[in-house]
This record gives C-alpha cells, structure tokens and sequence, in this order.
C-alpha cells in the first residue's frame, strides 16, 4: 500500500456537497448546452434552456459559496492525516509543495519512479482547480452576455463588443464547455488510476487507511492500516 | 365653383401622386411609430409633413447629399424600389436630393457643383452609403479628381449629420471581410479618426430597409428636432427601436422554436410546414433588428418568410470593422462561423473536438503507462526524501529518518497525533 490514509478531514461532508453538486451542475449544463447549440433532441429544447439557465445559477453560487466557506471550513492541509487547517491555506502554496512542481511533472511522465511527497493537493493538481472557479465565472459571464434577458445590460454589451460580438461570444461559451469536458477527463482519470478511495471519500464519504503523513515533519509517520 | 369641395394644396400633391389622404394618414402613423412617438403623435406629424419645408408649395426643401463609397448601390437600389408611388415615395419625393451619383439626373461638372454648393450652404444631411477605404494611399473611389476619403471628410464637416446607410458604411460590412485588401472601415470611425465631430447615425442590413432610413430622416427633416434622433440612438448610434432587440426575438416562427419544431434540410417536410430554420444556421438569434416587423419591399415579406434563414446582415459594430457580418456569419447554413488557422477555415467544434479527442486519447495512452509501471494500484511508493532537500540538507523542506537518505520518520505518538478521529465532522 502505497497512498496516504484517506480520512474525511480531507474533504468535510458540506465540500462532499458541493462537488455533488458541481458534478450535477457540470453535466446537467453540458447535455443541455448541447441540445440548446444544435437541436438535436428537438422536444427537449425548451426543457434544455430552462436546466441550462437554472444549472448556470446554481453552479455559480455554489462557486462562490464554496470560495465564501475556504475561510470558515477547516479542512486537513495533507492526506494521511485528521488535523486540520482554515481551508483556504489549502488553495495557497504551501511548505509541503515547495519545489516540487517539477517533480509531479516527471512522474506523471514516468520519468520519475517514486511518487512524491505533497500536501492534499499536488501542485498541477492545485492550480488546476485554482482555474476552475475562473473557468466558472467566466461561462457565468459569457452567459448572460448571450441569454437575451442580460443580453442588453451595458456591462455585458460592452463584454459582447469587447471579444468582436455576439458570434465571437457564442463560440468563447461553446469552448469553455470544452475546457470543463478536458478537465473532467483528466479529473476523473486522475483520481481514479491510482485506485478508487480519493472517489469513495469524495462521494460517498467513505474512509480508507494507508500511510500517516504529519504535516508539521512534512514526512510520513507511519501507517494507518486498519483505520482507527 | 363654390359648391365644390376642395382639397389643400398639400392633398393636391399627395393626389397627383395617387395617394389618397387614408394612405398618407397610414403614413403618418407609421412614422409616429417608427420615430418612436406614440400614436397620440400622429396628428403632429400629420401637420408637421402638411406645414415642413418639404410638404409646403413653396420654400426650400432639405437638401441632402448622397455619397457613394465601396458600395454596390444595393441601399439606394433598396430605397429607390417603390413600385407604385406609394407613400414612402412622397417622403423621398420631398427631400432635395442635391447630389447622388446613382440616382440624380445630371452628371458631370454641373452636379459637382452642385454638391460644392450644398456644402457651402451647409444645414444639409449627408447620407453616406458603402464602405471608407483607406487602402491604396486613400486613392480609391476617386470622382472629379477627389479621392473618396477626401470627399467624405469634406461632405461630413459642414453636414448637420451623417447617415450612414447599410452595413458597408457602418463598419465596412463585407468590404471589411479578411483579408480586407482595401483597408475598408465605417463612417463613424473613419470621421472619429480624422477629428471630424459630426453626429454619425448608424442605420445597418444588406441592404439597408428603406423605412428604417425613412425614420430617421423623419426625425430630423420632418421633426427638425435632433433630439428625437438622438435620444433613440443606442451604443452603436443606431435607433434603439430599431436595433436592440435581436431578429429571433419577433420572429414569425418563434412559437415552431419552442415547440422544438426544426428544418434540418431544405427540401424537406420540415421546411414544407415553415418549421424554425434554427438548425440550417439562421443567425436570428445573434443578430439585433427589426426585419420581422418592419419587413420588407413595401413591408411584403421578409427573409424568413420567403424560407431563407437569417444571414445576420444587420451585424455591424461600428468601431470594429472585423466584426463584420459575411466575416461573422459565414458559412450562412452553419450554426457557427469558421475559424482561420493558418489558410485552414474550421468550424469551432471541428477544432475543440479534435483536441478533446486527443487528450481523451493521451489519457488512455497514459492510463497503459499507469498499468505497465504498476502504479494502479495505490501508485507507486512514496519517495524516501524530496529531491530539493536531498540536494539542499541545509534548507530541508521535511525531516527525515535520515537527513540524506531520507526515509519515514516512524513515531507512534506522531501516528496517533495525526490518526486519531476527532468529533469535527
């Protein structure tokens, strides 16, 4: 067994909720974005727009929610371990990643054999998700620069301009799904190639044992097989 | 005789032209509507068409001049296809259009002089129609020795405003298409450019509708009041009314859209049943006017009546001439437009499903790597030490077993601290 212990300190029940939802909203957007771009289940056009509008809500305020909650929740800085940090300092660099960028990098490229050392999350991993609540915004954005009812509001008529239109605007949305599907992708692929317990902790909260990891020696302690 | 009705003189000229008071009426309740009044308005602009400069026997009627730059003529063909003396006909009929290189009679020095004499008068409107080139050292579109640029700018400076009629003198339309060898622009942004402060009116289509044009001169030229014009202006400096809602919104086939009754192919029943042309790239969505409403050849028929989807003519964002409509538009039967990379023209999900295809195929690559190495399973071990602090024992990140060859450092107190559940959750 090589992977940290995965404990729900990780991830507390009200984030285990707001990637449910995220999950929800993301698919629910995409196949009714689809449908809206080009009609190709034709009786569920109207249906689509009103879940595309509803699940482009939702998905945003769940954003700004779980940004809101980074400074309250608490959650663990590192796997392998049940002590626990303000969020938040989990989105910044910390001590555990340092110059380790480029080792991720090598592994993942298999130029490097052993897997290494981090905080919760790796470095790529890090950034990654950093962008996503960017990515989030900015099709909350484009949006409403398209949805006839916004469409008009000068801060996003000057938007529309800005990129050269309302064709321009339409294909920078159209793209931005394609971001969240190449990023779903490489989520999925990645949380799930080393084993299924990062899933079953993120969705259904259950825990796994494994290697213990202090986050105050940035080391491994010791092993927590059996789960306490 | 004094027993015998007798009409104004106003109503004599709206007769010799067959108009009868009914229709001119009708007119004028058109125009309240299109000048944005209410029909409360429409005695006021009855008697402002009767008692105006241009409706009276008499007096000075306002002059005008009409410039054509990069165009086809289409707009003034557009405003000039009345077929019966209509109305429409009456209003062109009672400005003085002192210069137009398509429509004026005379040719020649005489007329060059008669635009020189219009500008020098001043108190005229310029109707510009077609695109400004500043290609070739400004030398396009040269007339009696003058360059197009240079004609404009003079015609513009001492004009009350500036009407700029369809898409080409809007932004440049698709004289502005890429590669766009001739440099072309709008009106508006040409005169801002060359500090000409003249009001620019923006009044787009391919061609422009000529009750849309009709509008706008009623404001100022029967209305003599500027402020109408401008207080309907938008941020393109088109008429509000006219221009800021999209095609899509008053669409005729709009109820066959949200029923999810579409044409995917013409010739087929689909189109047969005058079913939505969303699908067969109808740009109705993406594209602000008032085709559906105002309609067209004597307000016959429209586009999307006749079965054609929305080509999205009217696009023209006047400070940007590469947002032209045949640029933003085409291919015309495609939901979107194409994307240039290099001297390839692709559609947008030609390009994002390719890169989603080969990242989703990197990912499977990637994932007979994970299985060859092993690391399906958990992954592979941890490294004992971090490369930096194995480099660098003295700024060491972590605290090792072993400062050099790292290693876990095994604590039992240290595995509970960090093990240990706690009521939080």
């Amino acid at each position: 067994m090589a992977h940290l212990a995965h404990y729900k300190e990780a991830h507390p029940l009200i984030f285990v909720v707001t990637h449910w939802i995220n999950l929800i909203a993301m698919i629910m957007l995409i196949l009714s974005g689809i449908i809206i771009h080009f009609p190709v289940l034709p009786f569920l056009t109207g249906i689509a727009r009103g879940c595309h509008l509803f699940f482009g809500f939702v998905l945003f305020i769940n954003c700004v929610a779980r940004v809101i909650m980074a400074f309250f929740v608490k959650t663990a800085p590192t796997g392998g371990t049940r002590q626990q940090v303000t969020d938040f300092k989990t989105w910044l660099p910390q001590k555990d990643n340092r110059h380790q960028a480029l080792e991720w990098i090598k592994y993942y490229l298999f130029l490097k054999k052993d897997h290494p050392l981090g905080a919760k999350l790796g470095v790529p991993q890090k950034i990654s998700y950093l962008l996503i609540p960017i990515l989030i915004v900015l099709m909350f954005w484009t949006g409403l620069c398209l949805w006839g009812v916004t469409m008009n509001v000068p801060v996003f008529a000057a938007t529309t301009n800005l990129v050269g239109g309302l064709m321009s605007m339409r294909i920078i949305h159209y793209f931005g799904m394609y971001v969240f599907i190449i990023f779903m992708f490489i989520h999925i692929y990645l949380a799930n190639v080393e084993g299924f317990a990062p899933t079953k902790l993120m969705f259904i909260h259950k825990e796994h044992g494994g290697l213990v990891y202090d986050p105050d020696l940035h080391n491994i302690v010791g092993e927590d097989a059996d789960l306490h | 005789m004094e027993n015998q009705a007798t009409m104004s003189d106003f109503d004599s000229i709206l007769a010799s032209r067959g108009v009868t008071r009914r229709s001119f009426m009708k007119l004028c309740a058109g125009i309240a509507a299109a000048a944005g009044l209410s029909q409360l308005a429409v005695p006021r602009v009855a008697q402002a068409l009767e008692e105006s400069v241009i409706g009276a026997t008499s007096g000075n009627l306002y002059p005008v001049i009409w410039i054509e730059g990069a165009s086809c003529t289409g707009c003034t063909e557009s405003f000039a296809q009345v077929e019966t003396p209509d109305v429409a006909s009456v209003v062109l009929d009672m400005i003085s259009l002192n210069y137009s290189e398509t429509l004026s009679a005379a040719a020649g020095h005489s007329m060059e002089e008669a635009k020189a004499q219009t500008i020098a008068a001043g108190n005229y409107i310029l109707i510009y129609e077609g695109a400004v080139l500043e290609a070739f050292d400004g030398n396009a579109l040269r007339v009696a020795g003058e360059t197009g640029i240079t004609a404009l700018v003079e015609a513009a400076e001492s004009a009350n405003a500036v009407v700029a009629v369809g898409s080409c003198a809007v932004n440049g339309g698709w004289m502005a298409a890429a590669p766009n060898p001739a440099q072309a622009l709008g009106v508006q942004q040409y005169l801002k450019k060359v500090g000409v402060a003249t009001p620019v009116v923006n009044v787009p289509g391919c061609p422009v509708n000529p009750e849309w044009v009709m509008s706008v001169l009623v404001d100022v030229v029967v209305m003599k009041d500027m402020d109408l014009l401008v207080n309907r202006l938008n941020e393109f400096n088109m008429p509000g009314d006219l221009f800021n809602q999209t095609i899509h919104d008053n669409c005729e086939r709009r109820g066959h859209f949200e029923n999810g009754e579409f044409v995917y192919e013409f010739g087929s029943k689909e189109e047969e049943m005058g079913y939505c042309l969303y699908p067969v790239g109808c740009k109705g969505p993406q594209t602000r006017a008032l085709c559906g409403v105002t309609l067209w050849n004597n307000r016959r028929s429209w586009c999307v009546q006749s079965g054609a989807p929305c080509i999205g003519c009217c696009e023209a964002n006047p400070n940007n001439p590469g947002d032209n409509w045949a640029e933003v538009n085409t291919p015309f039967y495609k939901r979107m437009r194409d994307l240039r990379i290099g001297p390839l023209s692709l559609q947008p999900t030609t390009i994002a499903v390719t890169i989603t295809g080969i990242v989703a195929a990197a990912l499977v690559v990637h994932g007979f790597g994970m299985k060859l190495s092993g690391r399906m399973d958990g992954g592979a071990p941890f490294e004992k030490i971090r490369k930096w602090d194995a480099k660098h024992p003295d700024q060491e990140i972590g605290t090792y077993a072993d400062p050099v060859a790292g290693g876990p450092v095994l604590d039992d107190e240290l595995l509970q601290k960090n093990a240990e559940p706690r009521n939080n959750d």
